[in-house]
């Protein structure tokens, strides 16, 4: 412990950076801890780790970032890792939709927490360039009752090809061994499991891909534009955001003949999916389901768990490509509309009360 | 020097690591993203034994600086924390605690003040505190936040003046960098040795009166006082950091610079940027530009010579100011700069730039540019960093307007007949009907309560409303910018001050209408709020209430400050465990009893209070009508929903309204009105055989599950017999028209 590592690689600054994209609940922001303070307590690097605050619910997307330089220098850049070491996806559903691989280089050892192989991933990601590690850490992680970002550490550390699996291993002893006990040899299991079992394949810029330069977020409305004081005259406009992405793996699927149009799924869904449209039922008037408008399901169920005649029930979502009960909202008045794909947003930007659920073993 | 250990922690955890080490008497808070932490670890430790402040959670900041000040006339220590409105909602209480000259230290996570509402940092918060006779430390990095809360305390004994350590909100609270702490806490009470307040309310052998009314001859003889203590403070602050210095080996001085004695050019940015602007003066200085960088570690008392030596030898000196003092041409700091600089007759040009607001990122970049513009002969004096103008926006929009017509489909109506208000239809399925006011696409967490009790509510409410949130998780989730998930009027004010704003545009709109400025036609008010807004904001919802204005004041009730990482409300129930109400070995989650809200708004004597489920959904559609024709008849009506919030209450999103079930079964939260002063249950899990012990329901949720364990069967039982308690009385008022 603590013995100086010498990095074998570093920018121009003389840092070596860690970006790990996820959506929130996987774990990517205790990870990044982790890997922050392996740096720091364990490998005799100077250290810092930092997340994407402000998106921490369920389901959003959030960054961890973590930067390390050799002890005796100052970390001073505070900013975003635009062009990373290594790269984390901890959900493979971000690929393709948010700029994930951002500033990859044939350098950067990106690793995935996917059952595809590196080939099918490159492609799904549009990478440029890079080590592509794949990972099945999901499963994995249940396999052995442990969490995905347990796995994906243990990916990380054999990706980077200088962190010691011991102080890895050594970490989470005393991370998660201290204060869950009962809960560290399987996590244990998960971190080794996650460094022995990853497929990796070196990508060299062939021109396939471009590459994709780090960009902050602007939005159109600037200080000529923007209406006076942050007032938002496009009423509803959150209908444009397109939530799958939050999805865990279910969706509820529409059993329309067994529906006798009660409207309780109506009244449950915080997400307002449910299409009633008058219509007729047991040759009567009445409002009638049309079906669900799953840009904005979240995947939450509580739809199948009122519904009192099984019309709702769970599936997974990569069995049903092709939802046939799949409507737009009826309150729309545009003819197309590009959706934009978002996560639950929130301020939560504490971690002590999440930590304890976050470290808990079991599936995610 | 004694004993260091490694740490790997964030600002926040080193200021909570340094209060845990002085062992402070007391420390009154109330949570506030981004300083909140620092209760929260504080209380972790706390359930753990590691410490023995007595942690208060206040129902604001107000109330916490009023607890604070409280606790130091007593003589011991005291300690908090707070950032942006928070600071301000506090800030009357600052001089208070100056003017009357009792130490304490507060910690500010520097955050950008509303409106619109951002959580993220800048300096605009710590700028208000200025003139308010307080000590202010700037921390730049997490290791200094820990050496200056040692620091300040001993400081602010010294000089018998309060103390803030100021650092950025999140790219220093949260950000988690290699440290050192003392090994022992004992090291570190010995540095700040014992405090014998010279007075103390608690002294009976020595009275004294604390808070005098003064004349004019005396307040310029107190403030004079002051002036010498700050200035007292100025030698002080470097003699203290030496005998720190000689325990722990970290030298501080008042100011610091890199690269400044032969600076052509020099940078002058607080906080963290100041590191990052190092590794742009780097590149200058390796194409043999001579550019240097500096920055203060002290607000006050200013420390303007020593700023004004390093510039001394500089042609241009451009100060980044992370806010701005509007129509000044330049925040506080190149105001202040600007005038040391004067005053020392140091010539420099000073150029002034406004950057990173609201947590804008400042990248190295962003340094250069600054220093390019320093080159530039032309460059304006002032400006803005980072602002740009905007692209053309397609302005389509997605939805009509929701026309008062469209939104009566008259199938949930309630009238007055013979001074009873009666109520019709109602029906789940017909009112499939109503036009949603609120759009999907929020960002709410999958199955959250708050948008299905809002569209309950909205769905039995006909006609024209316009809405009203306070801050909390249904404002955060829906107003997104530049999206917006209303599609009806929507107003967001402070967290507490929803009531007073919405009676205040109720008030307009019965103005407007008597001049003929708008048409006739009733809108319904409708103002949502968390239980953590009717904590805060009960004031004024009590002052709304007791003026009778006509509106409907709904809260969702998911017990506990939720959007800040679940802080315990009054609202949590006993026992449950939350980021601010821990369960260890010497704690057992929140200590004290849910707050019973509608018997508060009730006491007030509005015509309508009632609570309602989204288990019972026919009921809270009737009760939403029954709100709005009391609104519109009689002034103000109240309802309160149970609202599940899976992500804190820990259970699954899908099982959420079968433990809002329980939660009504158990009698946590019966269905009940209050109309003009009558009581009736609506719903009597009792009557229909139906009735669950509480720890069924506590059963249910991860928050209150640690309860199932035999050692803590006494607080269930005190919790089954205050819903017991509270049942009872229910139950008589029911029972007894009078009651």
């Amino acid at each position: 412990m603590n013995e100086k590592t010498v990095l074998p690689v570093k920018n121009d600054y003389g840092y070596y950076e860690i970006r790990l994209e996820s959506i929130g609940g996987l774990g990517a922001n205790l990870c990044g801890k982790m890997l922050g303070e392996l740096g720091a307590v364990y490998l005799g690097l100077n250290s810092a780790s930092f997340s994407s605050y402000g998106s921490e619910k369920r389901g959003s997307p959030v960054k961890a970032f973590i930067r390390w330089c050799e002890q005796d220098m100052d970390l001073r850049v505070n900013s975003p890792i635009e062009s990373p070491h290594i790269l984390g996806l901890f959900h493979e559903a971000m690929a393709g939709k948010l700029p994930v691989t951002a500033g990859v280089t044939e350098e950067t050892r990106v690793i995935v927490n996917t059952g595809a192989s590196p080939d099918e991933m490159r492609e799904r990601l549009k990478l440029h360039a890079g080590e592509l590690t794949c990972v099945d850490a999901q499963k994995i992680a249940m396999d052995c009752k442990s969490r995905v970002n347990m796995v994906m550490l243990g990916a990380i550390v054999r990706a980077s090809g200088f962190i010691p699996l011991d102080a890895a291993l050594s970490l989470a002893r005393e991370t998660i061994g201290k204060k869950y006990p009962a809960l560290c040899e399987q996590n244990l299991e998960g971190i080794r499991r996650g460094y022995a079992e990853g497929v990796s394949r070196q990508f060299s810029d062939d021109g396939r891909f471009p590459a994709v330069p780090y960009t902050e977020a602007r939005d159109k409305w600037g200080y000529r534009n923007a209406p006076l004081g942050g007032v938002n005259p496009r009423f509803g406009s959150s209908v444009s955001n397109d939530l799958s992405a939050s999805r865990e793996g279910y969706i509820p699927l529409f059993i329309q003949e067994k529906c006798i149009n009660c409207g309780l799924c109506d009244t449950t869904c915080p997400d307002m999916v449910f299409q009633f449209r008058p219509g007729e039922y047991k040759g009567r008037k009445a409002m009638v389901n049309t079906g669900l408008d799953y840009h904005h399901c979240k995947g939450c169920l509580r739809c199948v768990d009122v519904c009192p005649t099984e019309a709702l029930v769970a599936g997974l979502e990569r069995e049903h490509p092709d939802k046939k009960w799949f409507v737009r909202n009826k309150d729309l008045i545009v003819d197309q509309m590009e959706f934009e794909d978002a996560g639950p947003n929130s301020w939560v930007t504490s971690e002590s009360f999440l930590n304890e659920k976050r470290v808990d073993g079991g599936v995610v | 020097m004694k004993k260091q250990r490694v740490l790997f922690d964030s600002g926040n955890e080193l200021a909570a690591y340094a209060a845990k080490q002085i062992n402070y008497h007391v420390m009154g808070y109330y949570p506030i993203t981004p300083s909140t932490q620092i209760a929260e670890f504080l209380d972790q430790m706390k359930a753990d034994g590691e410490h023995d402040i007595s942690l208060i959670a206040a129902e604001g900041e107000h109330s916490a600086a009023g607890i604070c000040y409280g606790a130091s006339t007593g003589g011991g220590r005291v300690f908090n924390a707070t950032s942006a409105n928070g600071l301000l909602y506090a800030l009357e209480e600052l001089p208070v605690q100056s003017g009357t000259r009792f130490p304490m230290v507060m910690n500010v996570a520097c955050r950008t003040v509303s409106g619109p509402l951002s959580i993220k940092g800048d300096h605009s918060d710590i700028m208000y505190t200025l003139n308010t006779g307080w000590v202010i430390l700037f921390a730049n990095s997490p290791q200094a936040v820990y050496d200056f809360n040692i620091c300040a305390l001993k400081l602010a004994e010294r000089v018998k003046l309060p103390v803030i350590v100021a650092f950025d909100g999140f790219f220093t609270s949260h950000q988690k960098r290699r440290c050192e702490v003392f090994e022992e806490d004992s090291d570190v009470q010995a540095f700040v040795g014992k405090y014998d307040a010279p007075y103390s309310a608690l002294d009976l052998a020595h009275p004294v009166s604390i808070g005098s009314y003064m004349n004019e001859p005396d307040i310029i003889n107190n403030k004079f006082q002051l002036h010498l203590a700050m200035e007292q403070a100025r030698e002080a602050i470097p003699e203290i950091f030496a005998e720190y210095e000689k325990l722990s080996g970290r030298a501080y001085c008042r100011t610091e610079s890199y690269l400044a004695d032969d600076a052509e050019v020099l940078l002058f940015l607080l906080g963290s940027s100041y590191h990052t602007a190092k590794v742009a003066a780097d590149r200058f200085r390796a194409q043999g530009k001579k550019v240097g960088v500096f920055t203060t570690n002290v607000l006050r008392p200013f420390p303007g010579e020593e700023l004004a030596a390093i510039c001394k030898n500089a042609k241009t000196v451009l100060v980044g100011d992370r806010q701005d003092s509007y129509g000044a041409e330049g925040g506080n700091m190149s105001l202040e700069i600007r005038a040391a600089l004067q005053r020392a007759g140091v010539s420099a040009r000073v150029l002034s730039r406004v950057y990173g607001l609201g947590g804008l990122d400042f990248y190295v970049e962003d340094a250069e540019r600054m220093i390019e513009s320093c080159y530039d002969a032309k460059a304006p004096a002032f400006d803005y960093l980072g602002s740009y103008p905007g692209e053309q926006v397609d302005n389509q929009q997605y939805f009509a307007p929701i026309t008062g017509e469209a939104a009566s489909p008259g199938l949930t109506t309630c009238v007055f007949e013979d001074g009873k208000a009666v109520v019709r239809g109602g029906r789940v399925n017909e009112t499939t009907a109503m036009p949603k006011r609120l759009a999907p696409g929020h960002g709410a967490c999958p199955g959250c309560g708050i948008p299905v009790n809002v569209n309950l509510l909205l769905r039995g409410i006909e006609g024209n409303v316009v809405l009203l949130f306070q801050t909390g998780c249904g404002m955060v989730v829906t107003t997104a910018y530049p999206k917006t998930s209303f599609r009806v009027p929507y107003v967001h004010n402070l967290f507490q001050n929803g009531a007073a704003t919405l009676a205040g545009l109720v008030e307009m709109c019965r103005q407007r209408q008597k001049r003929g400025e708008l048409p006739e036609g009733e809108i319904t008010f409708v103002m949502v709020s968390g239980d953590g807004g009717m904590d805060i904001g009960m004031g004024s919802a009590i002052g709304t209430a007791l003026r009778n204005n006509h509106l409907i004041l709904f809260e969702y009730d998911n017990g506990g400050y939720m959007n800040t990482g679940y802080q315990l409300s009054y609202s949590t129930p006993m026992g449950a465990k939350s980021s601010t109400s821990h369960v260890g070995p010497n704690q057992y989650g929140k200590n004290f009893f849910h707050k019973d809200t509608p018997m508060i708004m009730a006491a007030t004597n509005i015509p309508y209070v009632a609570t309602v489920a989204e288990c019972n959904p026919a009921d809270f559609l009737k009760k939403a009508a029954k709100a709005k024709a009391y609104a519109a008849e009689h002034g103000m009506a109240y309802l309160k929903a149970l609202s599940a919030c899976p992500l804190n209450w820990g259970d699954k999103p899908n099982t959420e309204r079968r433990v809002i079930q329980a939660g009504v079964d158990c009698c946590y939260f019966p269905l009940y009105e209050v109309e003009r002063g009558i009581t009736k249950i609506t719903y009597d899990p009792e009557a229909a055989g139906k009735k669950l012990p509480a720890a069924d329901w506590l059963g249910m949720m991860g928050r209150t599950k640690h309860l199932m364990n035999e050692r803590y069967a006494d607080v269930v039982q005190a919790i089954q017999n205050e819903i017991d308690h509270r049942w009872l009385r229910l139950k008589a008022r029911n029972d007894c028209e009078l009651l």
